[in-house]
């Protein structure tokens, strides 16, 4: 056997080692014996203390034990309590401390004195920015007449984006946007319609499993990428892993069969396994026969249909035989065989039709709640935060664009069917610029949130911030987006605050915590506290407008002493209360959990008891026999606890009440362009992330990879400098020619091509994808669909 | 007193290179993606599009070998390079004197220069670090995602790694060269 393992060598023709030796000086803290400043801290033996707490390098929160030495956070450790994340921390996770660390970071609040965009700021105290967003505040909603929507409020996600939410509700605007529609709209809503919920998969105790478009061995997802993992290739009794992709990922090189399919025709690919398996009678015909809704019907439209291998090998590349194969030894495995639903945004337009066909298929061999399949698991119950919102009787609702005239089977929005609570991004986006919004939104509130770089058509997104007449800016990093700020308030990393407290639903569900490690640096706080000094210097001089236009409050003054009408409308109050004290009251129910958490940073019943340490570095959280992998019998948990394979009231909307496929999904395929796709990487999240100098090493730009002989032909080489351009726009980004995609595909990895000069390692740092990526929306949520887009290439 | 080594589950590697990371926040190593002391090996995927062989993309973690027979100390001329109690390779920097006969001798590219100290460094096992204060885990296996490193005492006919090693099909790697290496692939 030959086997290459110097890295050194590796590196010198890969893409990681394009900047050689970049010793990173800009560190904080420890300095070495020549003096100079070094980013990483050797551990000693004397530790002042070890705190748990949680990640949030990423969404998947993983539990962490931080140790800190003389004040410094000198390294971060898995938590081995935490079911969910395995007792492990990737790369991220562990680069946590440069994120802390990172001297870039957003250390005083700023006011803008430069052109929008261009980053020029003037530090000020926390009172003077307040003081600043009050008088802005103040003049826009007496102008507005006190129509609290005139204030966009848009999130992104994290263990404080419910904290950030309050405030929304309390200020009373009805326009919210967060991630969702550039994000697990459609999958979750997929799901949710056809089986009641979103599902986790049981990778522990599945035989056979298909990825598809989920590339869990570089997106990691806890526990998923743990189970699988674990799971395939290196034990006996492995399960079967199919990883369907496009391109040739770290995934496809831990499957036993990889199929490279046309982008875009996944839903092809699952309607052509419904038809052989409907064909053939292969499901589970007692589990359809008590848990399916329209059952018949939906067979009776595959096979009328002729979704037959011959028929979805045509469109998705893949061949006919292997379609039938997948199908029965899916059955034969089920309902130990899991069709992995998948945690991703919507590449597709037909992506919510794909996932309820996913979610039919998987129910098909009874492999619903139950060991092996798709789970839903349990969720410990916490009291949540209650905060009634006042009642503004000007604020207009959320701004978005209906249909005029939309009879019954249309859609009632000009962009989509349904608007979901997280509204559509784009859509939203492109109707404000355009004009068409039904009254003026003219101030902004931005919370870790960066939409220069996490939608599609950046350049739409920068004139929506040019023209946006106030924005504030709540984030730890100088961000593209943080470039248009009028004000930027710090807030502090993770590792500097007590979140709230969560619960984490699953067959092995606890609840856990993110203690404060360190207290905050610089001027930085925590939103929870940026929040309640802001909201008490908000509250009484916009109740001050409120009476004067609001008629229903005016009517209360009249009987009513002020400062008992006050009261409901005092925007401070939620933000009265320490996140410690709100997290001591959400476990009240629990009487061990308060000790537990403070210890271990996690809690469930029963830990004392189930808890085991089974090998040096393995814990087992719950016995097998105390797991929920079921908790409905195995039905579904939609309201008629049935499979709903059609769905009548989505017709009413114009949507397809049952999964099918139309001849307009045909992806474009146009000569001398290539499809561009982008995805994720196991040493970055997404922008969030490429600033961090320690990741920074691990890959310091993206690249775009484009098939080796198409590369050749061109006479490109690794490392040429590309200009690579869509009918949004166009960005420079290095060549990697290489074997692991087709053709006709071209694909980056997202998040890389910042703007902000502020930032040391990510500015321009490669190509962002979302400067070229077009904004074009599904039809039933108006979520981004990202993988819609061709381009050319040429060196440059 | 002991004889380490640490056994690798490889096929359950990911290439997710949180070893990596977890090794250089242990150990306080420069950033620098030429300074490392472990890393994954990556073998490029062989064949043409679509037909690509699986099997010949491979990960393999790597690092100091820990060597029996270590060519390294050997060829050192200030003893720099020496055995601790634990049979782990250890380097002295007051004594290393940048001679560079070890970069060269081994034959796994083990090691390499610490800019700070304009010594050698290396794996340690992190023998200064975690074993010190009575840890008994690596923190490139702690942080492993996936659990593909077991380590512990080759002399404890109990320990973790002495029954894997007795149940499982492993190599080593350039055992050819008589370096009696400590790291084990699983099959």
């Amino acid at each position: 056997m030959h086997i290459e393992i110097s890295r050194r060598r590796f590196l010198q023709g890969s893409v990681a080692l394009t900047v050689l030796g970049t010793t990173a000086t800009t560190a904080l803290f420890s300095k070495d014996k020549t003096g100079e400043i070094k980013i990483t801290t050797k551990t000693t033996n004397k530790a002042d203390k070890l705190v748990p707490t949680m990640c949030e390098m990423c969404v998947n929160k993983c539990a962490a034990i931080a140790r800190v030495e003389d004040g410094v956070v000198t390294k971060l450790d898995p938590n081995p309590y935490f079911p969910k994340s395995r007792s492990m921390l990737c790369a991220r996770g562990n680069a946590g401390i440069q994120a802390l660390y990172d001297p870039d970071r957003l250390k005083y609040p700023l006011i803008r004195v430069g052109k929008k965009g261009e980053g020029k700021f003037k530090r000020v105290t926390w009172d003077e920015a307040f003081e600043y967003i009050k008088e802005k505040t103040v003049q826009i909603l007496d102008e507005e007449e006190d129509n609290r929507s005139s204030f966009l409020f848009c999130a992104g996600e994290g263990m404080a984006e419910h904290t950030f939410k309050t405030f929304y509700q309390v200020f009373g605007s009805s326009n919210w946007l967060n991630h969702s529609s550039i994000c697990l709209q459609t999958v979750a809503a997929g799901y949710g319609l056809t089986l009641g919920s979103y599902p986790q998969s049981d990778f522990e105790n599945a035989t056979y499993v298909i990825l598809a478009g989920a590339n869990r061995a570089e997106a990691i997802v806890t526990p998923d990428t743990m189970d699988l993992f674990k799971n395939v290739k290196s034990k006996k009794n492995a399960a079967k892993l199919v990883c369907i992709d496009p391109r040739f990922t770290n995934t496809a090189a831990k499957s036993d069969l990889w199929l490279p399919i046309t982008p875009g025709t996944d839903l092809a690919f699952v309607l052509a396994l419904t038809y052989v398996v409907l064909d053939e009678e292969l499901y589970n015909k007692e589990y359809v026969e008590a848990n399916f809704n329209d059952f018949d019907e939906y067979k009776e439209h595959i096979l009328s249909n002729n979704y037959t291998p011959k028929w979805a090998s045509k469109i998705t590349g893949i061949e006919e035989n292997t379609i039938y194969s997948i199908a029965r030894e899916f059955m034969e495995h089920a309902p130990k065989a899991i069709y992995y639903p998948g945690r991703r945004s919507t590449f597709a337009k037909n992506d919510f039709q794909l996932r309820r066909a996913m979610a039919i298929f998987q129910a098909l061999g009874g492999g619903v709640d139950c060991e092996g399949g798709l789970v839903f698991g349990k969720t410990l119950k916490i009291k949540g935060h209650d905060v009634s919102s006042p009642m503004y009787d000007n604020a207009k609702s959320r701004a978005v664009i209906k249909r005029l005239q939309a009879k019954s089977g249309q859609a009632g929005y000009e962009d989509c069917a349904i608007v979901g609570d997280g509204g559509s991004w784009i859509s939203w986006r492109n109707s404000f610029l355009e004009d068409k919004q039904p009254y003026k939104v003219r101030g902004m509130f931005c919370y870790k949130h960066n939409p220069m770089q996490n939608m599609p058509n950046s350049k739409k997104t920068a004139q929506m911030l040019e023209k946006m007449e106030f924005l504030v800016c709540i984030d730890t990093m100088p961000s593209d987006t943080v470039m248009y700020a009028d004000v930027v308030l710090p807030e502090c990393t993770y590792l500097e605050r007590t979140d709230p407290i969560k619960t984490f639903g699953g067959t092995e569900p606890s609840i856990a915590v993110r203690h404060k490690v360190i207290d905050p640096m610089f001027e930085s706080k925590p939103v929870m506290e940026i929040l309640q000094g802001l909201s008490q210097k908000l509250s009484k001089p916009l109740f001050e407008i409120t009476k004067k236009y609001d008629e229903d409050v005016q009517e209360m003054l009249e009987t009513d002493d002020e400062s008992e009408v006050y009261a409901e409308f005092d925007l401070s109050v939620p933000f009265m209360h320490s996140q410690e004290e709100l997290n001591k009251d959400a476990v009240r129910d629990y009487p061990e959990a308060l000790a537990m958490l403070e210890k271990h940073g996690v809690y469930y019943p029963d830990m004392d008891k189930y808890f085991k340490q089974i090998s040096a570095n393995e814990y087992e959280y719950y016995p097998k026999s105390k797991r929920y992998y079921s908790v409905n019998e195995g039905r579904p948990i939609t309201s008629s606890n049935k499979v709903e394979c059609k769905i009548d009231s989505l017709a009413r909307n114009g949507i397809d009440p049952m999964p099918l496929w139309k001849d307009e999904y045909i992806p474009k395929s146009t000569t001398g362009k290539f499809k561009l796709t982008t995805g994720r990487h196991a040493q970055y999240t997404q922008s969030g992330s490429t600033n961090n100098s320690m990741l920074n090493d691990l890959m310091p730009e993206n690249y775009l990879w484009l098939n080796k002989r198409v590369a050749k032909e061109k006479n490109i080489k690794f490392g040429d400098m590309l200009e690579v351009s869509s009918n949004v726009g166009a960005i420079r980004i290095k060549a990697y020619p290489t074997e692991k995609i087709a053709q006709d595909q071209v694909f980056l990895i997202h998040g890389f091509g910042q703007e902000s000069s502020s930032l040391t390692w990510a500015y321009k740092n490669g190509g962002n994808d979302n400067a070229i990526i077009e904004d074009i929306m599904e039809p039933v949520y108006g979520a981004a669909a990202m993988h819609e887009t061709e381009v050319e290439i040429k060196r440059v | 007193m002991a004889r380490y080594g640490m056994a690798l589950d490889y096929k359950k590697c990911i290439n997710c290179k949180a070893c990596e990371t977890a090794c250089k926040e242990e150990n306080g190593i420069l950033l620098g993606a030429d300074k490392h002391r472990i890393w994954v090996g990556v073998k490029e995927v062989e064949g043409e599009f679509p037909l690509l062989s699986i099997a010949s993309q491979t990960f393999y973690p790597s690092q100091c070998q820990h060597c029996d027979a270590a060519p390294c100390q050997e060829v050192c001329p200030t003893n720099a390079t020496y055995y601790d109690e634990n049979g782990v390779v250890q380097v002295d920097p007051d004594k290393c004197i940048l001679c560079s006969y070890c970069i060269n001798a081994c034959p796994y590219d083990a090691r390499y220069v610490d800019d700070r100290t304009m010594t050698v460094d290396k794996c340690t096992f992190c023998s200064d670090t975690r074993l010190s204060r009575g840890e008994v885990t690596t923190a490139c296996q702690n942080t492993c995602p996936t659990k593909v490193r077991i380590f512990g005492d080759l002399d404890d006919p109990n320990s973790e790694i002495s029954q894997v090693l007795r149940e499982r099909e492993y190599f080593t790697l350039k055992s050819h060269l008589g370096t009696q290496p400590k790291l084990f692939y699983l099959i």
